[in-house]
């Protein structure tokens, strides 16, 4: 059953242009020139339930407007989306409910007050039953390994500990549906991996549906099987992880050791030299002619070691997304209204 | 769970929470009430200086427009309590994005964002008040308690309270528009100064229309002076018709007010993350 289906979305916004300097506010304050911001273009996605998908995409590619129209934040421009059978940006209580929003960037705990006394205003907010929130709330605290800071004032914590509270907080009225925006972000390894960890651990055995996005792709790697990259507002790409470097790279690396220094100085033949520490080389080969240059450099010269490897993936979709910026570009903005 | 959130015990948490967070910055709680409660205490001898060259002022005399200070002081201590640092706050929740937040909460939106907070300190001009009550009362000539005075008056100050609360919040709504209103206080200020003084000052070429636009548009005339009146005055036939005025102007202002509320979130598109 799907947890999450969305037809034909689309939002986009109407951004106000301010000119550069004082004669052209001045201007601005009569006649305004607005564009038109497409962020969302029309998406159409199903998540099941019990799935745990990565957003990924380049920054204002959609992924958390999406996130926000997912969550009744916002209104679409147009299309249809409905989350737990319910459309979001009606926002009914029956919906909101049963899931949760968790943005990295922003914090929803009272600021100058002890996290816990924002998880009481939770219990009565969403009337959860005093007994089952302790149980809760004390899982979700052990868990995270922040029951110790509960009595301490929300500004007082670090970053990687109020990103915790924010998770307990979100979780306390055990959604189905839970949007992550960037939960890691600005974390050091250890807390990452912290909530990670925990992620994980949650996820399995609560079977929630979770959309993450994030741009970490250690987050990805270790918590998603499945990944929509998104950028321009559309979907380029809904798959599996390793599907991403078989779908946009066509390329392999090629590692080889070459015996006692006696590494070929026409090494460029077999394919793009990407690095050359002897007695070692790595090259860039084109994943059609692997095992033919494969079977020439063994022929030819004497290897100690060989090792073939698919590129780094966040090289291929740090390319990928490089190169939907550079179409983006040659598409020009048009300025649509003025007024 | 149960399907609809208990309204009367989350805006009993949020005023623990705004307890425990006061208390925490105990020296800000404590000028901030010194400052209000001075500030009340000045005009009053303001109003007491004014009061040595007059005996009466469009026929309020001294003790009764003291009861009509009083009412004053009740009011905006109410509003100020309860629903000024949330309205001030809103156009900041805009501003930064945070407002997502309310909007996931499985609660009336407009209620959420009215009583996030309560500003405790703000009450002590609410005792000052009371005080002064007991003191002007019963040196107005001819004057005693009747039980309508004692059902009505917190009745129509309550009425007042929320008429305030109404065009706070829509004032406040319009920075779901604008993304930013600083004004509003300003605005607020202006307004809320026209209902310090009893209808009546409202008079000829300037002052009637005035005081019609006061009362029929943005019935702040109503605020302090129904309930002061019903106390200070000897109830009379003349003004029976603006105590039942005062109720259907407040059922009226909630019912804008919270369609304006409603208009603005609709078209609320949050800030960018």
């Amino acid at each position: 059953m799907n947890a999450i289906e969305i037809r034909g979305l689309q939002k986009s916004y109407r951004v106000y242009q301010k000119k550069e300097g004082l004669w052209a506010s001045l201007t601005g304050l009569f006649q305004r020139e607005y564009n038109e911001v497409e962020a969302v273009r029309g998406i159409d996605l199903d998540v099941a339930q019990g799935e745990f998908v990565a957003f990924l995409g380049p920054n204002g590619a959609g992924k958390t407007t999406t996130l926000k129209l997912l969550s009744g934040v916002i209104s679409p421009s147009g299309g249809e989306a409905h989350v737990l059978g319910h459309v979001p940006w009606k926002r009914e209580n029956e919906y909101r409910r049963r899931f949760a929003l968790v943005m990295g960037q922003k914090n929803q705990l009272w600021w100058d007050l002890p996290a816990q006394e924002s998880f009481q205003l939770h219990q009565k907010i969403y009337r959860i039953d005093p007994e089952q929130f302790r149980r809760t709330r004390d899982e979700l605290v052990d868990l995270l390994e922040v029951r110790h800071l509960l009595g301490q004032p929300v500004r007082e914590l670090s970053l990687g500990e109020r990103m915790k509270m924010e998770l307990t907080a979100a979780l306390l009225h055990s959604p189905e549906v839970l949007f992550l925006d960037e939960p890691t972000i600005g974390l050091d390894v250890v807390a990452q991996h912290n909530v990670q960890k925990f992620l994980k651990h949650y996820q399995a055995e609560r079977k929630i549906t979770i959309l993450l996005t994030s741009h970490y792709m250690k987050d990805v790697v270790a918590l998603c099987r499945r990944v929509v990259i998104i950028a321009q507002g559309e979907i380029k790409y809904d798959g599996s992880l390793a599907g991403i470097v078989d779908r946009f790279s066509g390329h392999k690396v090629l590692t080889l050791q070459f015996a006692d220094g006696r590494m070929p100085g026409d090494l460029a033949r077999y394919g793009d030299v990407l690095e050359i520490v002897e007695p070692k080389a790595r090259l860039r080969v084109a994943r059609s002619s692997i095992a033919d240059v494969l079977s020439s450099v063994l022929a030819n010269n004497t290897i100690e070691d060989v090792s073939v490897e698919d590129p780094p993936l966040e090289e291929v979709i740090a390319k990928m997304f490089a190169h939907t910026a550079n179409e983006k570009k040659s598409e020009a903005v048009l300025p649509v209204e003025t007024s | 769970m149960s399907h609809h959130p208990s309204y009367l015990g989350v805006f009993l948490t949020f005023a623990r929470n705004s307890l425990i967070r006061d208390m925490t910055f105990r020296a800000n709680f404590i000028i901030e009430s010194i400052s209000s409660v001075s500030w009340m205490i000045m005009n009053l001898g303001f109003y007491t200086l004014v009061y040595r060259k007059t005996t009466n002022i469009v026929d309020w005399d001294k003790y009764e427009f003291f009861v009509f200070i009083a009412t004053t002081m009740i009011v905006n201590s109410l509003v100020q309590t309860f629903f000024m640092p949330n309205a001030q706050e809103l156009s900041e929740l805009v501003r930064t994005g945070g407002l997502d937040f309310a909007l996931l909460k499985p609660i009336d939106t407009q209620f959420l964002v009215s009583l996030r907070r309560v500003n405790w300190s703000s009450l002590g001009n609410f005792v000052v008040a009371i005080l002064l009550l007991a003191y002007a009362l019963p040196r107005i000539d001819g004057w005693t308690l009747s039980i309508w005075h004692v059902l009505l008056y917190p009745l129509y100050i309550v009425l007042g309270v929320l008429i305030l609360y109404s065009v706070m919040i829509t004032l406040a709504a319009t920075s779901i528009w604008l993304g930013r209103n600083q004004s509003l206080y300003d605005f607020w200020f202006y307004l809320t100064n026209f209902s310090r003084y009893p209808m009546e000052i409202y008079e000829g070429a300037w002052g009637t229309p005035l005081r019609q636009v006061f009362t029929f548009v943005i019935p702040i005339l109503v605020v302090i002076n129904v309930p002061a009146r019903l106390l200070a005055k000897p109830l009379s036939s003349e003004f029976a018709w603006l105590g039942a005025f005062a109720f259907v102007a407040t059922v009226l202002c909630l019912a804008v007010s919270r369609w304006v509320f409603k208009q603005a979130l609709w078209s609320y598109r949050s800030a960018s993350s």
